[in-house]
């Protein structure tokens, strides 16, 4: 498996402008290996973000270095960089400008800030960029080894409906990727694989580039890139067949109507909702209708207590009974 | 006697080839002129339905056109994909340079063509094609004005070089 430095090096340092691309290339591998974000604003310093440690600036020599030594990108090099990014084509990616991401080859997601231009009262598309957030994006395969068998009903040979709860960063779409390759592949499930559509409204969970996977997300799955979801949903019931649809923080009215309608019509579905608890779920209306209808039968709840991904309890969804908790094992 | 028939009919060959050449610099100037307005709707195109991406609406354009006016668009393609991190605008330049000299167009027309760089890959589509629909306008106008200047000087410079031959070979018989 690739290193972090390498993956930086190979997929993402060559949409970077020359100039910020030179000094990421002069820090050291171990450093490298750790970035989580790389963060570039207009006429402030360029910054790493490393777990633990939050937020580094570096110097032009690609060390790490104090606020005022830090390199001082410019807007010359954000516009470059966005011209790198987009391919050449800003007007290809119109509506991931509007959104504020793009994403690179590898699955790389690049968050972007800058003048959001509005049209008929909605974004049309965001202009004058002045920073830019680019995730390393890391598979990391196995994170879901330790959930699957709490989700399969071995009885109907099916998988449960389910819900992973996480605050934000706690590995949330990490754990719901490696869900599909799992299942997909029929790691640990059954004889053989499921059919899995994943509805990537984001480009998050399968980090499609022009479409295409860049991250392992199993042999019979079939993702709709940038696809909303509650659309989503209804167009891979109606073509692809899937036996389990997975889709990432649900919390739209449309979004629970399509959810239930594929429950009903006996495709699995794995999702996903920001939260800390089930408290936070049940304090949000529309959340809390699905959790009082009993439509998920496993309540997945995630933390970074012990490092993102960490999973804090796995409740069955009827009876609100333990399956497993962090301080207490099965 | 055989002698001066023989260099009669070189120095005649000779200056009819260069009144040859003058004038395909005309028919020159138009067919490059016509293959970068055929470029510039390929890529008008695959900006407009397929929203292609530019290197691949470039190198999809260059491939049909044999000129060097379709190196000018395959080479910008494969420079923009080499991942040196060079801007469009740099890129497209820079083929721009590298085959200026195999093209005949006036310095008005290739600062025309230079120009072009500026928009390649900025703004969103309506900003795009709007800016190709722009610089297209000029190259029509300029195709129009090449095309009367082939019909006046195409013969001419060729009935120029053999006559200018033969007064030659005359004057010195």
């Amino acid at each position: 498996m690739k290193k972090a430095s390498q993956i930086i090096k190979e997929q993402i340092l060559p949409y970077l402008s020359p100039s910020v691309r030179t000094i990421l290339n002069m820090v050291s591998p171990d450093l490298l290996n750790q970035v989580e974000e790389i963060r570039l604003r207009s006429v402030q310093g360029l910054m790493i973000i490393l777990p633990g440690l939050g937020g580094a600036f570096l110097d032009q020599r690609g060390c790490i270095s104090s606020q005022h030594k830090a390199y001082l990108v410019v807007s010359k090099e954000i516009e470059d960089t966005l011209e790198l990014l987009s391919g050449y084509s800003i007007y290809a990616c119109e509506e991931e400008l509007r959104q504020g991401y793009l994403t690179i080859p590898g699955g790389h997601r690049v968050g972007l800030a800058g003048r959001a231009v509005i049209e008929n009262g909605a974004v049309k598309i965001l202009n004058c960029i002045s920073s830019m957030n680019i995730r390393v994006s890391r598979q990391v395969l196995g994170a879901g080894e330790k959930v699957v068998p709490f989700l399969i009903d071995r009885r109907k040979g099916r998988i449960y409906h389910t819900i992973v709860i996480s605050p934000p960063q706690a590995g949330k779409t990490t754990l719901l990727r490696d869900l599909a390759r799992s299942i997909s592949q029929g790691e640990g499930v059954f004889n053989q694989g499921l059919k899995v559509s994943i509805i990537d409204e984001r480009s998050e969970i399968a980090g499609c580039y022009q479409g295409v996977p860049q991250l392992d997300t199993g042999c019979r799955t079939d993702v709709l890139d940038a696809c909303p979801k509650a659309e989503g949903i209804m167009m891979a019931l109606r073509a692809l067949s899937p036996q389990v649809i997975i889709t990432d923080e649900i919390g739209r009215e449309e979004d629970i109507q399509a959810i239930e309608e594929a429950v009903n019509s006996g495709v699995s579905v794995i999702t996903s909702a920001h939260g800390c608890s089930l408290d936070d779920i049940f304090h949000r209306p529309i959340l809390n209708k699905l959790i009082q209808k009993n439509y998920f039968e496993r309540l997945v709840i995630l933390s970074s207590r012990d490092g993102p991904g960490t999973i804090e309890t796995i409740v069955e969804g009827e009876k609100g009974l333990p399956l497993y908790s962090s301080r207490g094992g099965e | 006697m055989i002698l001066k028939i023989i260099g009669a009919a070189f120095i005649i060959s000779a200056a009819y080839l260069y009144g040859v050449q003058l004038s395909s610099r005309y028919r020159n100037r138009v067919n490059n002129l016509e293959s970068l307005l055929v470029s510039l709707e390929m890529v008008h195109a695959e900006i407009n339905h397929g929203l292609t991406p530019l290197p691949q609406a470039f190198a999809r354009a260059g491939k049909n056109i044999s000129n060097p006016m379709g190196n000018i668009f395959l080479d910008a393609a494969k420079e923009m994909e080499s991942c040196r991190g060079l801007s469009a605008q740099k890129c497209w330049v820079e083929a721009v340079q590298k085959y200026k000299n195999e093209l005949d167009l006036t310095e008005r027309q290739l600062n025309e063509i230079n120009r072009l760089s500026v928009i390649w890959g900025k703004g969103d589509k309506a900003g795009q094609l709007k800016q190709i629909a722009l610089i297209q306008d000029f190259i029509r106008h300029a195709l129009e004005k090449a095309r009367l200047e082939l019909d006046r000087n195409d013969k001419l410079w060729r009935y120029l070089g053999l006559l200018g031959g033969v007064t030659l070979s005359l004057m010195l018989l």
